[in-house]
């Protein structure tokens, strides 16, 4: 049923049946929704999440013969049942869903951590080190430069003078460094990939996730005397950032730590485990205001590389795989402003569009510095066009910190996302499939049934 | 108390629960109605200390909803099967003879008290209170026979018969409770339905999601995706229900039937999710717990009293039935009936759906019974089970210590 298969693909009959079940499953919320008034909107956060679970599922298997990942699948379904289409998951709903969303993050982001092995990390450390450097220069200076050429088509940014103009185009730029863990992890996930272009690229997002965050500071700093004349140019936000960094470092090292020797001395229910440091940790990592996706990744990491005990952690989260993402997921579409993308769609498509040529040169040119194999000069930028939670939460941030555009870039923010949210994983599982990383293996059923024999 | 605070306790009731369930050195430990964390409950709850109070209580509101839900999924997926082994249809039949003759005789006793004291506003509420009461009390819990025959190392045909009839007598409760709750249709239900008709969409419901549920388990779905599937299907019958004011306990119920009948994988499905039951069925109690209110209702002691006494004769009279059924049970004494009055995690379940769908003296009053019942069946069915085993043969003097404290050879 995967498409990551390449053995025992579902026929005609089985995509009847999930398309069946989907239309009947969609009909009866359908009819629930329309005929009786929500009394209890607590209650109904519930069906929503299972039908997002399985509308999910069903969604991301009708579209494996088109060779499309599943998380587009999810968003599908999301987006088609969300508040602006089917109206089956209304927008309280999506609204009530969110510390779910906070706890699926936070497992992705310790899947992400415990995925990464340092000796392959050290192996690519310098393709690694100049796509970096590549990647962040040119993105957030050509996309800055993008931004202002193509002012005209922005409503908020027409009018403005040329150093706030700079000021919110350099935001811009920070914000189209960024990329997507989950996007990125949920891929690996369905397609069980490994290689060196699924290597680098889990490596490059998830470690510029923290050379983000610093750049992000650094444009605050600097973009702040630009949008308000009165503000003048601090290094505060270092001091915070500093502390965020330190703090959100420690506290990952330490449960990392602490995982890892549960993993050796109990090793039992480790679900329940991962949601009470899901939650628990979460609103800990709130209150004290670090960085939890930081933490939870410096936690796998640390039970990966510091202790035997990886394997088995990536093995328990794996079981919670595709609830996870098809929540995460799914909840993103149905939380996307679909209204909002149809008045922004052709500046968001100009905008996301120019970033992934951006990123496609960028890694053209890093490629050939690092002296990297062919197959990640080819396809390296492929992993880097996802976009998601990580982009929306600093469209957040800027919203706060620079109120006089804030509404507006968010909405501009919220829009290429989407795009990007469509596009990337398409791009990144296509990658994999043509540099032939994607594993031809099928997850069994159920523990007791050994997985189908590899073929030939 | 903090919300997360209390989720995260929540989850760490949880996960010593997980450890109730597995491993031979803590098999058998606790009680098996579970009354100790209800107890729990309602020391912290807004009736005693106050750390989990009124407002917490409704909103987690949805938390216990999926609990109950997923206990009466689990409970349907195990329907007809002790263990590994399918149940016998004669022992089904007792079983639910026995539900129904324990839960009437109980609800016709309430009833005739709620007359007496004219509790209740309406002939309705009346009848659901009656009702209610009687189904709360009318079953044995699945964890009873389980609990001695592990500690206490005894195997025969009593304990198989009675063990067996512990885990089939749930069909009739959980049918009883689809009915009680149409008597009363939400009122922001627009659609006027004959009184049949809403129990009739309960169970359809129910067999509808878990036939859909069974249809793509019988694809190759991976592991994850099979959990995300029985997930899926349980929290939509859970919602649904909710919305439109049904018995989410009797849909997530036949929605486990369903699955376990249609799909090729039932032994592997029961397999998957017995081991999630007690973890959430300890915060469960422990809400449940909480949620007790002793207040609302002057005539309580007189309905509990009432009940738990009728309860009492009624199981004797099972117990008859039983003996001339059966002459494993024959052996075993006149009383071999009130070896079932251990109840436990349904009634509590149907206690605590009554309490959420009737919130007041009516769904109160059946918790607080539920409870109550839970409490003296824990005195009285354990001693009695184990009189029982040893009369039949089944258990002998040196077992009857518990297994546990035995010193390994």
């Amino acid at each position: 049923m995967s498409s990551a298969g390449s053995v025992a693909r579902p026929g005609l009959g089985t995509h009847a049946k999930h398309a069946m079940l989907l239309v009947g499953f969609s009909g009866l919320l359908f009819f629930v929704t329309r005929a009786v008034p929500d009394m209890h909107g607590g209650l109904w956060t519930i069906a929503a999440i299972g039908f997002l679970l399985l509308a999910g599922t069903l969604t991301s298997e009708l579209l494996g013969p088109l060779g499309l990942p599943h998380l587009t699948g999810y968003l599908i379904a999301g987006i088609a049942s969300g508040p602006f289409l089917l109206r089956l998951v209304d927008e309280h709903t999506v609204k009530s869903l969110s510390p779910i969303n906070t706890l699926a993050l936070s497992l992705i982001a310790l899947t992400g951590g415990a995925e990464l092995d340092l000796g392959a990390i050290r192996r690519a450390s310098r393709g690694l080190a100049w796509a970096m450097l590549v990647q962040c220069l040119l993105v957030l200076v050509l996309v800055t430069i993008t931004f202002m050429a193509a002012r005209s088509f922005i409503p908020f940014a027409r009018d403005l003078p040329l150093a706030p103009l700079f000021g919110v185009a350099l935001l811009w730029g920070a914000l189209a460094v960024t990329r997507s863990p989950a996007a990125t992890l949920g891929i690996l996930s369905q397609t069980r990939a490994s290689g060196p272009l699924a290597t680098f690229t889990l490596a490059f997002v998830m470690v510029s996730d923290v050379v983000v965050v610093i750049l992000l500071a650094a444009v605050f700093a600097c973009v702040r005397p630009l949008l308000d004349p009165a503000a003048s140019f601090s290094f505060d936000s270092f001091a915070t950032l500093g502390h965020d960094l330190f703090g959100s470092v420690a506290l990952g090292t330490t449960m990392g730590l602490i995982i890892a020797a549960y993993l050796r001395l109990v090793n039992r229910q480790m679900l329940v485990v991962l949601l009470v440091l899901g939650f628990g940790a979460s609103t800990v990592l709130d209150y004290l205001q670090f960085d939890s996706l930081l933490t939870f990744m410096v936690a796998g990491f640390i039970v990966r590389n510091m202790s035997k005990q990886g394997h088995k952690l990536v093995k328990y989260i794996e079981q919670t795989g595709t609830v996870v993402y098809v929540v995460f997921f799914a909840t993103a579409g149905a939380d996307l402003d679909l209204p909002l993308l149809r008045q922004l769609w052709p500046v968001a498509l100009l905008l996301a569009g120019s970033r992934a040529l951006i990123t496609y040169v960028g890694s053209r040119a890093a490629g050939r510095l690092a002296g990297d194999p062919p197959v990640l000069r080819r396809w390296a930028w492929s992993g880097l066009v996802s976009q998601a939670g990580l982009a929306l939460g600093l469209s957040v941030i800027v919203a706060r910190e620079f109120p006089s555009i804030g509404t507006a870039f968010r909405a501009l923010a919220i829009a290429t996302v989407a795009v990007n949210e469509m596009v990337g994983p398409i791009l990144f599982k296509l990658a994999l499939d043509r540099s032939k990383e994607t594993s031809p293996i099928r997850q069994p059923s159920f523990p007791s049934m050994p997985p189908p024999p590899m073929p030939g | 108390m903090n919300a997360v605070l209390l989720l995260v306790g929540l989850l760490v009731l949880s996960y010593l629960g997980s450890f109730l369930v597995g491993g031979r050195t803590v098999r058998g430990a606790g009680l098996p109605s579970g009354v100790e964390y209800v107890a729990l409950g309602f020391v912290l709850g807004p009736q005693a200390l106050d750390l989990v109070g009124g407002d917490m209580l409704a909103s987690f509101e949805p938390v216990v909803q999926v609990a109950l839900g997923w206990l009466a999924f689990a409970v349907g997926l195990d329907f007809g099967y002790a263990g590994d082994r399918r149940a016998r249809a004669g022992n089904l039949a007792l079983a639910t003879l026995g539900a129904l003759v324990t839960g009437g005789a109980v609800a016709g006793a309430t009833w005739l008290v709620v007359r007496q004291f004219h509790v209740g506003a309406t002939v309705t509420e009346q009848i659901l209170l009656a009702g209610g009461v009687g189904v709360a009390c009318s079953e044995t819990t699945r964890h009873a026979v389980r609990w001695v025959v592990d500690r206490h190392s005894a195997r025969g045909p009593l304990a198989d018969q009675l063990n067996e009839i512990a885990h089939t007598d749930d069909l009739l409760p959980l049918l009883a409770v689809a009915v009680l709750f149409s008597l009363s249709p939400a009122t922001h239900i627009p659609m006027r339905l004959p009184l049949l008709e809403w129990p009739a969409i309960t169970i359809g419901l129910g067999l509808l999601l878990g036939a859909g549920a069974a249809l793509l388990v019988r694809c190759e779905l991976k592991l994850d995706e099979t959990w995300a599937v029985l997930f899926g299907v349980s929290l939509i019958a859970i919602g649904t229900t909710a919305r439109l004011g049904l018995s989410t306990l009797t849909a997530s119920f036949f929605a486990g039937i369903a699955v376990s009948l249609l799909s090729k994988h039932g032994k592997e499905l029961r397999a998957m999710v017995a081991p999630t039951e007690r973890p959430v069925l300890l915060p469960a109690l422990l809400l449940a717990g909480a949620h007790l209110s002793f207040h609302d209702n002057p005539k309580l002691p007189w309905i509990a009293v009432t009940a738990i006494v009728v309860r009492f004769a009624a199981k004797i009279v099972v117990g008859w039935i039983l003996a001339a059924a059966s002459p494993a049970a024959r052996k075993a004494g006149g009383l071999v009936g009130l070896s079932m009055m251990s109840s436990g995690a349904l009634a509590m379940s149907i206690g605590l759906a009554f309490a959420l769908r009737f919130p007041g003296t009516l769904g109160d009053t059946v918790l607080v019974v539920a409870a109550l019942s839970a409490t003296v069946g824990e005195f009285v069915g354990p001693p009695r089970l184990r009189i029982a085993l040893k009369r039949a043969g089944e258990m002998d003097e040196a077992q009857a210590a518990p297994s546990s404290r035995r010193v390994p050879a």
